[in-house]
């Protein structure tokens, strides 16, 4: 069964899992900047949880089906038009052969999942099957989608039918974030202003950002000690601290080490948020212990494993 | 024996600093095998381990880089020897010059010292096979540059702070660039595409 991209909008590429367990070779983990709304899609459709989804950033997409489908769309909240007629959001819908699907540009969030029933097709390298475009691997060639590439899908047996996203399943978008995070190992390099200042003033969002990271534009932090550490590990959610005190939050395909100073972690239960933060919004950090941050992190994974109960939070 | 401290990154990964890269590479080996960390990840100085909150503790993950450590190393084995043909200054190598004038060596000196030695693989980071090589001598180091440049092609080597580095992928970065090799040390058409690890003793030859 096929697919044909007709236009691919700003950047659109084939996102899963993580790549796990080669950070010490280098090679960052790619996969869904933002999981969770990646998992709710394929919930749509009956998928598991880390099925293969377009990840599509601003929207914009335009997609041709030759076969017929079920295909469910979740994460930043756009308009949907099937041959050019409205289809509502977050509800999983039925496509004829040959019809085309179009996806808006959302008005908040950033990313917008779609999923097929089956699950889009792509050859696995390192155990997933993620795109992660600096390398050239995963997804289709090792790159963002173009006009006229052709997607696979596997056939599918059953699947649940048309269905609506539960409103627990659909968080709250806007242009202002506030999100829990804990101390990291460099935190107290910081001048104890600039270390208060991390944990309550709002931060802008550069338009310097991607899937490696977001920049932080506010007040530059300042540190109080020598400003490198011996080449260490690097994960998404960390923040890192350069030299002019703009932090830079670490996202799915940050580099593996780094050698500037890591003064923050975003907590576990909010990480899969961070794919979801346009250039120019707000960011506010809350600080939680580590303590808290696991029971965060349970409760909320918990309670999204009452739908999907193969959905890992991570 | 010494009990290691965990230095906690986050709720859900720890650090440990350790003595020497031997030790690094031992611990992390052997914590890896155990296939219950989502990371494993050796720094210059120490173990980074990120792993699932609900299934283990910091406390658990000490005992476990203790018990690792306490493993005596593996004697006699031999490091694997990798050849690197590279092309040193010139369009390949654009900071060499600046390099020299800076060291005060003629570029034909800095080939000779810079070729005659075996660097070790201290870790691979940063991006896919970006190795990190030790042992590059006081006399040919030189800081980075103030400004990374923003797409250094593949196979680009530079050098920084005692480190020899080569950019296994086109990218970012911050090192002085010496000269460019075209082996290929990121294979993605290979099953393992990983062609440099820990370990490896490098030598440089003069294209």
């Amino acid at each position: 069964m096929k697919a044909t991209i007709l236009k691919p909008g700003l950047q659109t590429s084939l996102q899963a899992r993580p790549r796990r367990g080669f950070r010490h070779q280098g090679m960052p983990w790619a996969g869904a900047a933002d999981p969770v709304a990646m998992a709710a899609a394929n919930w749509l459709v009956g998928n598991p949880a880390s099925a293969p989804v377009l990840e599509q950033t601003y929207g914009g997409l335009t997609l041709r089906f030759d076969q017929p489908a079920l295909v469910g769309l979740a994460g930043a909240p756009c308009a949907l038009t099937l041959d050019g007629q409205g289809v509502a959001f977050a509800r999983s819908f039925q496509v004829s052969g040959g019809q085309v699907l179009e996806t808006g540009a959302p008005k908040t969030g950033l990313r917008t999942y779609l999923a097929v029933a089956g699950g889009w097709q792509a050859a696995a390298l390192l155990g997933s099957v993620s795109t992660y475009m600096p390398a050239g691997i995963g997804g289709l060639w090792g790159r963002a989608c173009q006009a006229g590439d052709v997607l696979g899908w596997a056939g599918t047996g059953s699947h649940p039918g048309a269905r609506a996203l539960p409103d627990r399943l659909r968080p709250y978008f806007s242009d202002s974030w506030t999100l829990r995070a804990t101390v990291s190992a460099e935190t107290d390099w910081l001048d104890p202003c600039s270390r208060a200042a991390l944990f309550s003033q709002v931060f802008g969002v550069s338009r310097h950002s991607d899937r490696m990271g977001l920049r932080l534009t506010g007040s530059a932090l300042v540190l109080r000690r020598r400003a490198e550490i011996p080449s260490a590990a690097m994960f998404p959610g960390m923040l890192q601290c350069p030299p002019d005190g703009a932090p830079i939050v670490l996202m799915a395909d940050a580099q593996t080490t780094g050698g500037y100073p890591r003064i923050a972690q975003i907590a576990r239960c909010d990480r899969h948020l961070l794919g979801q933060i346009r250039p120019t919004d707000r960011l506010r950090l809350l600080l939680r212990s580590p303590d808290q941050a696991v029971s965060a992190w349970t409760a909320k994974q918990d309670l999204l494993r009452q739908w999907m109960p193969d959905l890992d939070l991570y | 024996m010494t009990r290691v401290q965990p230095r906690l990154l986050a709720e859900d990964c720890v650090e440990f600093d350790l003595d020497d890269l031997a030790q690094i590479h031992r611990v992390a080996d052997q914590l890896r095998e155990t296939g219950v960390f989502e990371e494993v990840v050796p720094g210059l100085a120490g173990v980074s381990v990120r792993y699932t909150p609900a299934h283990t503790t910091p406390a658990d993950i000490a005992a476990a880089v203790e018990t690792a450590m306490s493993d005596r190393p593996l004697a006699g084995i031999v490091a694997d020897q990798l050849n690197i043909c590279m092309r040193y200054g010139g369009e390949d190598g654009p900071d060499l010059a600046e390099v020299c004038e800076t060291l005060k060596l003629s570029e034909d000196e800095f080939i000779d010292r810079h070729a005659q030695k075996l660097y070790p693989v201290e870790i691979i980071g940063f991006t896919p096979g970006f190795a990190y090589l030790g042992g590059l001598s006081e006399e040919l180091s030189v800081a980075r540059r103030p400004t990374p440049r923003t797409r250094l092609p593949v196979g680009s080597v530079g050098i920084a702070a005692g480190y020899t580095g080569i950019y296994a992928l086109s990218g970012p970065g911050g090192w002085a660039i010496i000269g460019r090799t075209d082996v290929t040390l990121f294979d993605r058409d290979q099953a393992d595409p990983f062609r440099i690890r820990p370990g490896m003793q490098v030598r440089f030859s003069p294209a």
